[in-house]
């Protein structure tokens, strides 16, 4: 809590505002708890001056007034005579003052004359500043001494480089394979598409070599035949329950990188494309077997990659999963309001669709060029490939691979309609419409092969079976159709589970070089979290933060919304209902403080009190006609926040009746900060949060979501205060979409003017 | 089911390569070309479906496709090929396949489509005209006769009535035979199975076939088209100069010939026309004659100048083009050197050279069908048919 406060004006970055007013204001309202306040020409050339005063005065806090705290905040890291880092606030005179101000009849702020509006939002923003420096506890780091091993759970492809990468950055592994042998899918793969520069021809993949180096690694652990019972604890000292032919045995790891792979689409779903019908028509799995065997004895061979086919004979149950994921949506809203139903047994449902051939298609175009190519190799060009697709999807740097496949004289590819495909006896024809060649026309061949579907085993079985309070399996696993994937835009690997790294085939279907690359991103990250909590700190999206929320269990009502709302499952419970918290599954979010209608949760460095306090600071005017509404804007300071700079930098400007907070995420917005703008007479209040849903791009996944559930309740709470309810709204914004924000934000204000005052106004 | 059924031919494709067409399993079908063209019709522009068609080896479909021979080879679409492929190198190989295999003897075909077949064909002029030689110089008792007045008269051997005229009469006539036959082929090809329909008028095949001379052979109006292409950063000579030199030179030098063999032949049965060889220097008609040399010498130089400065990356030239442009400089330079030396009064290199010239110019008539020659009638064949049938 900062005692002593040193305030900076940095006259540099708010040209256009009274300095001297506003640092008379300061002095006169705070007094002794600010002893230093001043106006610096920059404020980036008086570092060596601040670090003086902090000595001379001994500040415990420093408030700089002027740019974002996205600007520069590097540059202001300040220590006291101690050596101890003081706590540094930022308040953002230029964006979110200054440069988006305009007058409320829309002309712009007269430069050498600021008008009245802009010094009150000034001084507001001052002040709100203060209380949160004053608000702002030094936390302890929640330490969680890792154990520097990683488990590996898959021995195919990407868990085999998932366990040597770990072993060479210096970490012990422990590999779970399932059936009896390593290698996986690659078993069936002896010549892969290009694994390395130059991008261009065939590899052979080595898998005994590989397998062999893997074995002789004294740091790996090698279990075959085994599955992971459970998973308990946190990252950095998960305990793993092995279960084997030799009963189970326990293994401490510090994170998990997922590698469990797939399982190929059950072979009903290809039926319609005529698989089974003929011993000439087959999937790629078995055609691969017949390469390995060398029984191929077609000489012309259709590849056939469009599945409209097989699509079209499953539309409708294609549609049904979308049902189930609604369903589940409407039983997960239940699971909100009562967290008992989370105590029901689970049970895993089967995700399985012919949605899954679709997602294959990229692995199924290299694939089939792969295998045209080892056919073609084998008869110099004798064999006839024909590569029929839809869409020929080849990812990044293979494009050379298919610029040298498309060079054989033997393959020939075409986009086309493949509306038949049947047996004539002596010859399969396939019937295709619509074609590069400018004519329909029917194929013959020998034998025709079709695409295979990469199912994750995620979709089907509980891999990890988490011994935690949000149960045993990966949460929402049905938004993805059962990938391991959390869909976070900027956070690969991840999953709803901290310490969980998703890599390959599990996360989504990809190639062998896809897979490398995946258990090195994901060896990385599961590394980056055993080193955080050695450090105390948070992983992504809040890297490094220190601080962990605390819990205040004398007044806890053992609710269970925390454990229920928290998106990463970070809470467990004991029998009676308190949450037992787990520092280093937390990523800081303060979902469980949004959540709290006790209020018992907080974080050092942000609290319920904090902000509540921030929002008692602003002057609200008692004449609503002379003085105007004021607007209170919650803004999620992972997307809404930066796009609120980035339009004021590129001279948007908005209503200058708006009071701007930031927060973690909407899903830490407690609705007791509502009914505090309501009381001090705020006019509305606008959250301003990521997109939510389906295509969600919220950094803690649910935030804005949850947050957007909570609405109702709040609705609810309001309605029977009498105030309209209409008066909170909830508006999503993109980081790109700033050019969005004046409208968004004025078109609030608008409907909040045209409803007139809020009646608690000045009571 | 659909109505075709898919031949492809990879053994097809794989001559199509050889003879010049490397490239074309590098298309991915992008259609720039077909846009950079600018002879091209809106309707089913080439050279795009002609690339997908070789891809797949699909050779009746070429063989009997008539844009092949509206292409005039600019090269805008293979210097504009964002996959580098060389769209126009692949319709010219595809030519020069129909010219190996439309007409018999089909060993013709095959000693023409390389460089080791140049020894069969230098071989049977060599022989003809040297039996010829033989036989005449047993009657004239020396291989290299003088006239009565002194001087050099090749037909003491090469007897114009006796040994030249009847030979490349028939070997003339033989070819013309042998390339509308092949001609008629094409035609029959370019027919698509079913029934065309043309809206608005028809033209007939005359009327076509007048206007193809006069805009095509004379005015080579789709070279000035093909020069006015899209900008394609690479520098494209005018082809249309040289190409029109060269083919007015040809038709100086029929005419000559035939004013010759008119006035040798007619001043047989009419003395006021007749004409005797050799001509005087100052004779128009020799002046004519001269005149026809000149521009087919300095048409083939810039022919070949042309040719020699292409940037292999986006354009080449290939075994039938340098065959043409080789034979015809064989023509050339043994014409004007036989004049030469018959002027210097050196009796053996005359008559040797006169030899060579003889045989190279049988050459050019007698194979004309299987090599690049025959385009003269098989393109203007084609492009008779797309005025007929509307296509341009």
């Amino acid at each position: 809590m900062a005692g002593k406060i040193g305030v900076y004006f940095d006259l540099a970055n708010i040209g256009g505002l009274d300095a001297a007013t506003l640092a008379k204001g300061v002095e006169e309202k705070w007094g002794k708890l600010t002893p230093v306040v001043k106006s610096v020409p920059v404020l980036a050339e008086s570092v060596q001056q601040i670090s003086d005063d902090i000595i001379e005065h001994a500040l415990d806090g420093v408030l700089l007034c002027g740019a974002s705290p996205r600007v520069d905040a590097d540059l202001y890291r300040f220590k006291n005579a101690d050596g101890k880092a003081i706590q540094v606030g930022h308040v953002n005179l230029r964006e979110q003052c200054v440069l988006c101000y305009r007058n409320p009849d829309n002309t712009p702020a007269d430069p050498g004359n600021p008008p009245n509006l802009l010094t009150l939002m000034a001084r507001d923003y001052v002040n709100m500043g203060i209380v949160r420096l004053q608000k702002t506890e030094y936390g302890e780091p929640a330490i969680v001494e890792g154990v520097k091993r990683i488990l590996v759970i898959g021995g195919g492809w990407t868990g085999m480089h998932a366990a040597r990468e770990a072993s060479t950055s210096g970490y012990e592994v422990v590999l779970v394979e399932k059936t009896g042998r390593l290698g996986g899918a690659v078993n069936n793969i002896p010549v892969a598409s290009p694994l390395c520069s130059p991008w261009t021809d065939k590899e052979p993949v080595k898998l005994p070599e590989r397998i062999k180096e893997l074995c002789a690694d004294s740091k790996i652990t090698v279990l075959l035949n085994t599955t992971v019972a459970d998973l308990a604890g946190e990252p950095g000292r998960f305990m793993a329950r092995i279960t084997g032919q030799d009963g189970t045995r326990e293994y401490e790891v510090g994170a998990v990188v997922l590698a469990a792979g797939w399982t190929p689409l059950s072979e009903k779903f290809l039926a319609p494309m005529g698989l089974g019908k003929s011993p000439a028509i087959v999937h790629a799995g078995q055609f691969a077997k017949m390469l390995i065997d060398g029984t191929v004895q077609a000489r012309r061979i259709a590849f056939v990659l469009d599945t409209t086919l097989a699509e079209q004979a499953f539309a409708s149950e294609a549609d049904a999963p979308e049902k189930a994921v609604a369903a589940a949506e409407a039983a997960g809203e239940d699971a909100q309001s009562d967290g008992e139903n989370m105590d029901k047994p689970f049970v895993k449902e089967d995700l399985e669709s012919i949605r899954h051939l679709k997602y294959s298609n990229v692995v199924n175009s290299v694939g089939m060029l792969r295998q045209a190519n080892i056919i073609c190799d084998r008869t110099n060009d004798a064999t006839q490939a024909f590569i029929i697709y839809k869409n020929m999807a080849i990812p990044g740097i293979l494009e050379r691979f298919y610029k040298k496949m498309q060079n054989r004289l033997g393959i020939m590819m075409t986009k086309a309609d493949v509306t038949d495909i049947s047996d004539h006896g002596d010859r399969v024809v396939v019937t295709c419409k619509n074609t590069l060649l400018g004519m329909d026309f029917d194929l013959d061949v020998d034998l025709v092969v079709l695409p295979c579907g990469i199912v994750p085993v995620t979709a089907k079985d509980l891999t990890v079976n988490f011994a935690y309070r949000q149960g045993p399996d990966f949460p929402d696993l049905e938004l993805f159709d059962g990938f391991a994937d959390s869909n976070y835009i900027c956070f690969p690997y991840e999953t709803r589970r901290t310490g969980v790294y998703a890599a390959g085939c599990v996360r989504q279907p990809m190639t062998l070089d896809g897979c490398e690359e995946d258990a090195c991103g994901a060896v990385l990250k599961a590394i980056q979290c055993i080193e955080a909590g050695d450090h105390g700190v948070a992983v992504a999206p809040r890297s490094g933060d220190m601080s962990y929320p605390q819990f205040n269990f004398v007044r806890c009502t053992q609710c269970k919304r925390c454990t229920v709302e928290c998106p990463f499952g970070a809470l467990d419970d004991d029998e009676k209902g308190t949450p037992k918290p787990n520092p280093s599954r937390c990523r800081r979010c303060g979902t469980c403080f949004g959540a709290c209608p006790e209020r018992v949760i907080s974080f050092a460095d942000y609290s319920i009190d904090q902000i509540s306090s921030m929002i008692r600071e602003v002057e609200v005017p008692k004449d609503f006609k002379k003085g105007g509404p004021r607007i209170l804007i919650l803004a999620c300071e992972n997307d809404a926040y930066p796009a609120l700079d980035m339009a004021a930098l590129r001279h948007r400007t908005w209503s200058p009746y708006c009071r701007i907070i930031p927060v973690r995420c909407l899903g830490s917005v407690n609705a007791i900060w509502i009914s505090d703008a309501m009381s001090k007479g705020f006019d509305g209040v606008l959250l301003l949060g990521c997109k939510y849903g389906d295509d969600y791009q919220c950094h803690f996944i649910k935030g804005s979501e949850i947050c957007n559930l909570r609405r109702d309740n709040i609705a609810e709470t309001l309605n029977r205060l009498g105030v309209q309810p209409e008066r909170v709204e909830q508006l999503e914004i993109a980081i790109d979409e700033y050019d969005a924000i004046p409208d968004l934000i004025d078109g609030f204000v608008a409907r909040i003017t045209a409803m007139g005052p809020n009646p608690f106004k000045g009571m | 089911m659909a109505e075709n059924t898919l031949r492809p031919d990879t053994e097809f494709a794989r001559q199509l390569m050889k003879a010049g067409g490397e490239s074309l399993k590098e298309c991915y079908q992008c259609a720039t070309c077909s846009v950079a063209c600018p002879l091209s019709p809106a309707n089913r522009p080439f050279p795009r479906k002609e690339m997908v068609w070789a891809s797949f080896g699909l050779k009746e479909k070429l063989m009997g496709d008539v844009d092949l021979w509206l292409c005039q080879n600019c090269g805008n679409c293979s210097d504009l090929c964002p996959r580098g492929a060389k769209p126009a190198e692949m319709m010219s190989a595809a030519r020069d396949m129909i010219y190996r295999d439309l007409t018999k003897p089909a060993i013709l075909g095959k000693w023409m489509s390389s460089s080791s077949g140049l020894g069969w064909l230098f071989a049977i002029p060599a022989v003809l005209w040297l039996i010829v030689w033989a036989i005449r110089a047993e009657i004239a008792g020396s291989w290299f006769p003088r006239a009565a007045n002194g001087k050099i008269v090749f037909g003491e051997i090469f007897n114009g009535d006796y040994t030249i005229d009847p030979i490349f009469m028939l070997t003339f006539f033989g070819a013309l035979a042998i390339l509308l036959y092949g001609c008629q082929k094409l035609w029959q090809s370019f027919k698509p199975a079913g029934t065309i329909t043309i809206i608005g008028k028809k033209k007939g095949w005359i009327r076509a076939l007048c206007e193809v001379l006069w805009e095509e052979v004379i005015y080579a109006s789709k070279f000035a088209e093909c020069d006015g292409g899209p900008a394609t950063g690479q520098k494209t000579d005018n082809r249309r100069i040289s190409h029109t030199m060269l083919v007015w030179s040809f038709c100086i030098l029929a005419l000559v010939t035939a004013i010759v063999a008119i006035g040798h032949w007619g001043g047989k049965i009419i003395p006021a026309i007749l004409i005797t060889t050799p001509m005087p220097m100052t004779f128009p008609v020799k002046i004519l004659a001269n005149i026809g040399a000149i521009l087919l010498l300095v048409a083939l130089a810039m022919l070949t100048w042309r040719r020699a400065r292409l940037n292999p990356r986006f354009q080449s030239s290939n075994y039938y083009d340098w065959y043409l442009l080789g034979i015809i400089w064989a023509v050339a330079v043994t014409g004007m050197l036989t004049q030469v030396f018959r002027l210097m009064d050196c009796i053996h290199a005359a008559f040797i050279i006169y030899y060579l010239h003889l045989m190279v110019v049988w050459m050019l008539f007698a194979y004309a069908p299987w090599t690049k020659l025959g385009h003269f009638v098989y393109r203007t064949a084609a492009q008779v048919y797309a005025k007929m049938y509307g296509r341009s």
